[in-house]
């Protein structure tokens, strides 16, 4: 499913990933956990097709995004559901019309459109705010329309960036355990964290990074 | 179709969420489309004179003051032979003055202290518009004048010849004035969209985040473009218009020589149709020309 071969990249003066080799399977549950700085947010990124590595090869679902052309990213990122700490939402748009993004720009028709943003909303449990506006959820609640505008279009994967970074431990065990359904469910998740609740709630692979370095890779034993 | 409703959806919220901007990007649009609207009336109009003055150029032979009838009537006969001569007529001595007094009845007062009748006579031959060039017409005018009982030829050829001239200035004027003008204004137009696209930069990432492709993102902008471009375009056929009024009004107030007035003309439809979409283009381009450059370099 996602394959990293010798992946290297420097930022300015810095070394982020060295050297850095993987392979996760379909279904998987894997945690990148690490101190700040270890090179978390870099490894999502060069699966998203947002960075591009200095050295090595990225397979994603066996094409090499190492050498992808700019114009084919968007259509990488639709095969995948991204979430990050600070949510990114759309302010003044109601929940639903953010879930529906995604979808708009599948074009996607009405019905489908809606079918597929309520099912996404159940799954999440906001069906009941729809029609609020992002900005006057609280902070879990905007967690969970990022997660479902994530899932909307079923990717086949699911990256996460410090989802839970801005919620309390109760929030934070109600967004892990989201994430285990929508894994349970057969989409490969790839979740980046230093939270210690969530790898230990999460039972999956942990693969802890420091410096830029793959540290260790355990299987999750259950 | 959902997608497009989505996306003009967008480009209408950022025109009303930027209002200064947009008002900004109408203004100038206008202004230009007004300024290059102004230099297009003034061409036709001319052009449409210098065309009417081409289809009858006419000969004007003066007679000396104590012609004889048989010199006039062997100059009758020259004229009547000329091939390119297509109508002559005469114009006698008390005619002349009788149209002086009809044509310019305010200043009959300069002719009463003269006293008698200082206007000479005349033949008016029309020459045809097939063979009125330039030199053609002065061929002729010179042959004319050695006829006994000539006093002096004119001929309506001399006022072509330098509206002509003034003409082809004027193409020339209106090709550098409008370049400079779109250049302004896409300049302004663009920034307008700039600004727009950075109020909403975070937008766009998302936009990228969840897989939009740079058309996608791109296309309110355009759309926002187009608004501006039609609106100031519209704006400015409208002030032409006015402005035109106007102008025709002060003109008929000033009692300018009667029929010149008339003979001014706003554009037809499809030349105010052809000045909106100008403004579409503009402001299109605009964007276009804005937002490529900044998706080109957020990958
Ligand atoms: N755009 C950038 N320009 C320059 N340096 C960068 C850039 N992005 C990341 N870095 C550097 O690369 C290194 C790895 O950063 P990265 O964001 O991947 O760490 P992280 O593991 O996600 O950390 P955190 O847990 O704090 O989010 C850091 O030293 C960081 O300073
Ligand atoms: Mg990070």
């Amino acid at each position: 499913m996602i394959q990293l071969f010798h992946v290297t990249k420097h930022y300015k003066g810095c070394r982020a990933l060295s050297d850095v080799s993987l392979r996760i399977e379909k279904g998987e549950c894997v945690l990148l956990t690490g101190p700040s700085g270890a090179g978390k947010t870099t490894l999502l990124k060069l699966i998203f097709g947002a960075e591009i590595p200095d050295d090595g090869q990225i397979l994603v679902q066996n094409r090499n995004i190492a050498r992808i052309r700019p114009s084919d990213v968007p259509f990488l990122r639709r095969t995948m559901g991204f979430v990050l700490q600070d949510f990114k939402l759309l302010p003044r748009k109601t929940v639903f019309e953010n879930v529906a993004l995604p979808l708009i720009i599948r074009g996607l028709s009405s019905s489908g459109t809606k079918k597929k943003v309520n099912e996404a909303l159940q799954a999440v449990g906001m069906e009941h705010k729809r029609t609020t506006e992002t900005q006057v959820l609280s902070a879990g609640e905007q967690q969970r329309v990022c997660i479902a505008r994530a899932v909307v279009n079923s990717p086949i994967i699911l990256l996460a960036d410090e989802p839970t970074g801005n919620l309390d431990p109760q929030l934070t065990y109600e967004i892990s355990e989201l994430f285990k359904s929508i894994n349970a469910r057969g989409t490969t998740l790839m979740l980046a964290t230093h939270n210690k609740q969530v790898v230990d709630h999460m039972k999956g692979r942990v693969i802890r990074l420091d410096c830029g370095r793959l540290l260790s890779d355990q299987r999750a034993y259950q | 179709m959902k997608q497009f409703a989505y996306l003009l959806r967008e480009a209408l919220t950022s025109l009303r969420a930027n209002r200064t901007s947009t008002l900004v990007g109408v203004l100038t649009t206008g202004f230009t489309i007004t300024s290059f609207g102004i230099f297009l009336l003034l061409y036709l109009n001319v052009q449409k004179v210098v065309g009417t003055l081409q289809d009858h150029v006419e000969l004007i032979v003066y007679l000396k003051e104590d012609f004889s009838s048989e010199e006039k009537s062997q100059l009758e006969r020259w004229l009547k032979q000329e091939p390119s001569v297509e109508e002559v007529s005469f114009v006698s001595k008390k005619e002349a003055l009788e149209d002086f007094h009809h044509q310019f009845p305010d200043e009959s007062f300069l002719l009463d202290g003269i006293g008698g009748n200082p206007l000479p006579a005349s033949f008016v031959a029309t020459i045809s518009p097939n063979s009125n060039s330039a030199t053609f017409v002065s061929n002729v005018a010179t042959q004319v004048q050695e006829l006994p009982g000539v006093e002096r030829v004119r001929y309506s050829q001399e006022w072509v010849e330098r509206l002509t001239l003034f003409v082809s200035y004027l193409e020339l004027g209106a090709v550098i004035i409008g370049l400079i003008l779109c250049l302004a204004s896409i300049t302004i137009i663009s920034n307008t969209i700039r600004l727009a696209f950075f109020v909403r930069r975070e937008e766009i990432e998302i936009l990228r985040l969840i897989g939009a492709t740079g058309t996608f993102i791109a296309i309110p902008y355009v759309i926002e473009g187009a608004i501006l471009g039609i609106v100031g375009g519209g704006l400015s056929v409208g002030l032409l218009r006015g402005m035109f009024e106007v102008f025709l009004q002060k003109i008929n107030a000033l009692g300018l020589i009667g029929g010149f007035p008339s003979a001014l003309e706003f554009f037809p439809f499809q030349t105010s149709l052809t000045l909106i979409i100008g403004g579409m283009v503009l402001g299109c381009t605009a964007s276009i020309l804005s937002v490529y450059s900044w998706v080109r370099v957020r990958p």
